[in-house]
């Protein structure tokens, strides 16, 4: 009966050694580190990811809030015209360019109560088509579609996005700066230009790595 | 006093043990009805109707597959919607994932994670992305989808692979330069790692970029004892370069990156520690199972009430081991984006905008044309101020 007793006892230790010998892979952080949103002066364990949309709203945020405030625009006694001029992306993460020229023009045009307008530059070639249907009578015209009234510019609003990224086995960190100005299209001076930094960390779960 | 089972109680008790493996089994049979796929030898409808039936954690494979059939067959904007879905996924950083935790847990297969596929793989996604950004007179977000591929490549174990793909860094330098910016850092990183061939140099005002493709990437396979190594089966390709006759020249397509030498040299992953263990559980508790049910068997050819307690307890020992071992799915997930080239390539060149008529030749390792592959194709150069982005590729879908 001792040998049956010590076979068991035997038995219960070894069994669950066995079934957890597998368990010990000595893979760290198996789980992975889920992503974190840092400050951009603050030291990361690793690095980052890409653009997302608080990113964005956060960042044309500022800038709509930066471009309203320059006294060239806040005091203009003729309202300003802008023309947006596609952002250009240097950051390792593809992106849809244009949103964050459309979030700021529509955060301007909210908040600004008409202290600016905007050039819809996108359009001029079916406006063109437009106005020429109207000088040769093809369509009606509620003024002279001869006088030439499409706008000039006063100003180009104008963004770029650089990044830096740092990959280790520790995970993924990118930092990503985004600059916006505006431009004084007759004089090319900068009259206003900001920008924000944005740092992300992160580590994939152990099955991906 | 404690009383001890007779071997009656044993003969009785082995019907239950029995019993209990089947119920513990019965869990492991619930796989999801698969939806019929009728297929109609179209790889987009057919990659799209797969997809459809495919567990969720299938479909960036199916995208990979999609894209790549659909750029071959110059719709760009199916491969478009593809990638744009599978990046994404591939792009981020995927923790905390239930899926991916079941893939690490002894009894779940690696399968049972979402699909990202290896770094070549991932690299390809983006790589054709970029190409489809250049087309839509997107060469910054193209830049953009060149550096995130190259960065997915220094995952690589030895130094020397990390980030070694040429074309990777010379589209990206060619990017900066057509952006009037500095792309010189970019090519020296491509002529690094191009080693003896040398790289044409950038000419900015080259209209028209031709990627091309030929040959068949590496295909997947289990190697070890259950399975539990991912390992690549690599066959060279008789393509070994190619060239397009166009406007009266000879575009020179050389081959400046290999997914077979790409997918061969990444290394370990942490995965494999993982998968490792978990055979070397499944081979232990095997062993424990034989050695247990063995002893049991002669505990119970014995006489005495010690002889049948030791076969009870071997016996349950020896069974819980077994389907220990048996439900241990160590296997490394060999699925797998199964259309993609080996060999790939790029030229840029000035043409007038308008139709050209163009032979795209292959050649073997000893530079003899392959005849049976030669195409015979119309070129569209864009009137507009974007490049003309041209795919050709060796592989019909």
């Amino acid at each position: 009966m001792k040998t049956s007793l010590r076979i068991l006892a035997l038995a219960s230790v070894a069994a669950p050694a066995f079934f957890l010998a597998g368990c010990a892979t000595g893979v760290q952080n198996p789980s992975g580190v889920p992503v974190t949103e840092m400050k951009a002066d603050e030291r990361g364990f690793v690095a980052g990811t890409g653009v997302e949309s608080q990113d964005l709203v956060a960042v044309t945020d500022k800038m709509a809030r930066g471009v309203l405030a320059i006294p060239e625009i806040a005091g203009a006694k003729v309202t300003p015209r802008i023309v947006l001029d596609p952002v250009v992306n240097e950051t390792r993460f593809p992106i849809n360019k244009d949103i964050f020229l459309t979030r700021i023009r529509s955060q301007l045009n909210e908040k600004s109560m008409g202290k600016v307008r905007f050039l819809d530059r996108e359009m001029m070639k079916t406006l063109e088509r437009e106005r020429d249907l109207k000088r040769s009578g093809q369509v009606t015209a509620s003024a002279d579609p001869s006088v030439v009234e499409f706008r000039g510019a006063d100003y180009f609003l104008t963004g770029k996005l650089q990044g830096l990224t740092t990959k280790t086995s520790a995970g993924t960190s990118d930092y990503i700066l985004y600059s916006f100005r505006l431009t004084d299209a007759r004089t090319s001076e900068i009259v206003w230009e900001s920008s924000s930094e944005i740092k992300k960390q992160g580590l994939e779960d152990a099955a991906y790595r | 006093m404690v009383k001890f089972p007779s071997r009656l109680t044993f003969r009785r008790l082995t019907p239950a043990f029995a019993a209990l493996a089947l119920l513990a089994l019965t869990g492991c049979a619930t796989l999801p009805e698969r939806k019929e796929i009728r297929y109609t030898g179209d790889p987009i409808a057919d990659g799209n109707a797969e997809r459809a039936a495919a567990p969720v954690q299938e479909r960036a494979l199916w995208d990979f597959r999609i894209a790549a059939s659909a750029l071959r067959v110059n719709n760009p904007e199916e491969a478009k919607l593809h990638l744009d879905d599978a990046l994404p996924l591939i792009g981020g950083i995927l923790a905390n994932d239930a899926d991916a935790k079941k893939a690490r847990s002894l009894f779940g297969s690696e399968s049972n994670k979402t699909f990202i596929g290896e770094p070549y793989e991932r690299v390809m996604a983006y790589y054709y992305r970029g190409l489809l950004y250049w087309r839509d007179g997107q060469p910054d977000n193209a830049r953009a989808c060149y550096r995130s591929g190259q960065l997915i490549d220094s995952d690589s174990e030895a130094a020397e692979y990390k980030s070694d793909y040429v074309l990777l860094d010379y589209l990206d330098g060619l990017v900066s330069t057509k952006l009037s910016a500095d792309g010189s850092d970019a090519f020296a990183r491509a002529q690094a790692n191009a080693k003896n061939r040398k790289l044409p140099a950038y000419d900015p005002a080259a209209n028209v970029l031709i990627f091309a493709e030929y040959g068949t990437g590496p295909r997947k396979y289990g190697g070890g004892e259950y399975g539990e190594q991912l390992k690549f089966f690599t066959k060279d390709s008789s393509a070994h370069s190619a060239t397009l006759a166009i406007n009266g020249q000879t575009v020179r397509l050389p081959a400046y990156d290999d997914l077979n030498f790409q997918a061969t040299t990444r290394g370990g992953r942490v995965m494999d520690h993982i998968l490792g263990g978990k055979a070397v559980f499944k081979r232990n508790t095997d062993v424990v199972g034989d050695v247990a049910l063995t002893g049991a068997a002669i505990a119970a050819n014995q006489r005495g009430r010690n002889a049948d307690t030791t076969a009870l307890a071997l016996g349950a020992i020896g069974l819980f081991s077994k389907l220990a071992s048996a439900a241990t799915t160590p296997k490394a997930d060999i699925r797998m984006w199964d259309n993609l080239p080996q060999r790939l390539s790029f030229a840029a060149l000035r043409l007038a905008p308008g139709d050209y008529p163009a032979t795209l030749e292959f050649k073997d390792a000893s530079g003899r044309t392959l005849a049976a592959l030669t195409q015979t194709l119309n070129l569209h150069v864009d009137p507009t101020d974007r490049d003309t982005v041209i795919f050709l590729s060796e592989l019909k879908r």
